[in-house]
C-alpha cells in the first residue's frame, strides 16, 4: 500500500504528518510483535577496568530478542543468561 | 579460545548499555588473585578476560526499512536453478536458459542470492537477456553446479526520499492496521477520544489477526473406532 493510498483511506492531505504516524505505528508493531528482526555484532574485549565490559545497545533497538556470545571452539553463537541485578563490587585484593 | 560461553557469560542491562560478565572459577580459569573480581550472591563474576571478534550478538526488533519502492505484494520474482554462473570483473549473473525476464525481474530490482559458494548477498541489478548486471557490488567467479536461488526483495527508500508514492514495507493486513492507527491519531487531534479508542482497538485486533494468520491451528479429537451407541 502506498502512502498516497493510505492518505486517501484516512482522508488527510498532510503527507509529512502521515509519514510520522506510519513510523509510529510500525514502532508500536515492533514493540508488540516480531515483524522484522535485525542483528548487531560487536567485538568482546579483554576487560582491564570497569568500563571495558560496557557495550552500547544498537541505537535503533526497540525490543531485545536475544543476546548471544560466539563460542570460538565450535564457531557458534550461544545464548547467554541475564542477571536481574547488577553485581556489587568487592574491594580489590591484589595479593596472591 | 572461548568455550562453554552459554554457561560462563552473563549480561546485565543498564539503560541503553549492556554489561558483560564472565563466571570466575570455571574450567578455563584458575583463581590466583582477586583483581577485578565481582561477586553476586554466591557466584563470583569477573570482566571478560579475552578478545572475541564479533563475539557479542544482539538480535532485536527495530524500525527497519519502513518504506520501500514497490508494494510488498508485487515483489514476487523468483528463480532457482543449478545452471547459474557468476563472472569475475564484469559483475554479471548468467543463466544460459534466459529465464530472468520471464521470472519477473526488471531493471532496478533488488535481489537476494542464496545457495552460491561465494556470492550470497543482496544486490541491485539491471536485467539483460539471460543475465543480471549488478549495479552495486561485485561478484567472484563461480561456474555452474550449485543450486542457486535468486529472489526479489523489497528495495528500501531512503528516509529523506520518502514521498506519497513510496510503499509501506508491510503486508496488506498490517497496512490496514496502520490505516487504523493513523485514523486514531487524527481523531485524537480533533479531541474525539471515543473514536480514537475504537480505531486503536481495531489496530491491535489486526495485529492479532496477522499473528494468528502465521500459525496453522489444528485440533484433533480422538474417537474410538468402535464407539457405537
Amino acid at each position: 500500500m502506498t502512502i498516497l493510498e493510505l492518505m486517501e483511506r484516512v482522508g488527510t492531505k498532510n503527507e509529512t504528518l502521515t509519514i510520522a504516524y506510519i513510523k509510529d505505528a510500525i514502532h508500536l508493531m515492533q514493540s508488540n510483535t516480531k515483524e522484522k528482526i535485525k542483528v548487531s555484532k560487536q567485538d568482546v574485549l579483554n576487560a582491564s577496568d570497569s568500563d571495558d565490559n560496557v557495550y552500547r545497545l544498537p541505537a535503533d533497538l526497540i525490543a531485545i530478542e536475544n543476546i548471544s556470545i560466539l563460542d570460538t571452539s565450535d564457531s557458534r553463537y550461544k545464548r547467554i543468561k541475564r542477571i536481574s541485578s547488577q553485581p556489587h563490587y568487592l574491594l580489590e585484593d591484589t595479593s596472591p | 579460545m572461548s568455550s562453554y560461553v552459554d554457561k560462563e557469560f552473563f549480561y546485565y542491562l543498564r539503560g541503553r548499555e549492556l554489561l558483560l560478565y564472565k563466571l570466575l572459577g570455571s574450567r578455563n580459569r584458575t583463581r590466583i588473585t582477586q583483581t577485578g573480581i565481582l561477586q553476586s550472591y554466591h557466584n563470583e563474576l569477573m570482566y571478560p578476560d579475552e578478545n572475541i571478534e564479533n563475539g557479542l550478538r544482539v538480535e532485536y526488533t527495530a524500525l527497519n526499512e519502513p518504506f520501500v519502492a514497490e508494494a510488498l505484494e508485487t515483489t514476487t520474482a523468483k528463480y532457482s536453478s543449478s545452471t547459474i554462473s557468476f563472472s569475475d570483473g564484469s559483475d554479471t549473473i548468467t543463466d544460459s536458459t534466459n529465464p530472468f525476464v520471464t521470472a519477473g525481474f526488471s531493471d532496478g530490482d533488488k535481489i537476494r542470492i542464496q545457495g552460491s559458494l561465494s556470492n550470497d548477498g543482496d544486490y541491485t541489478v539491471d536485467v539483460a537477456a539471460g543475465q543480471l548486471q549488478i549495479s552495486n557490488g561485485t561478484t567472484t567467479l563461480e561456474t555452474i553446479g550449485e543450486r542457486i536461488t535468486v529472489t526479489q526483495i523489497p528495495k528500501e527508500v531512503a528516509s529523506d526520499s520518502v514521498d506519497s508514492t513510496s510503499s509501506i514495507n508491510l503486508n496488506k493486513m498490517l497496512c490496514l492496521a496502520v490505516v487504523d492507527y493513523v485514523k486514531a491519531m487524527i481523531h485524537e487531534e480533533r479531541g474525539e477520544i471515543d473514536k480514537k479508542e475504537y480505531y486503536i482497538k481495531e489496530f491491535y485486533s489486526k495485529l492479532a489477526d496477522n499473528e494468528s494468520n502465521k500459525r496453522i491451528i489444528s485440533s484433533a479429537f480422538p474417537v474410538s473406532p468402535f464407539a457405537v451407541r
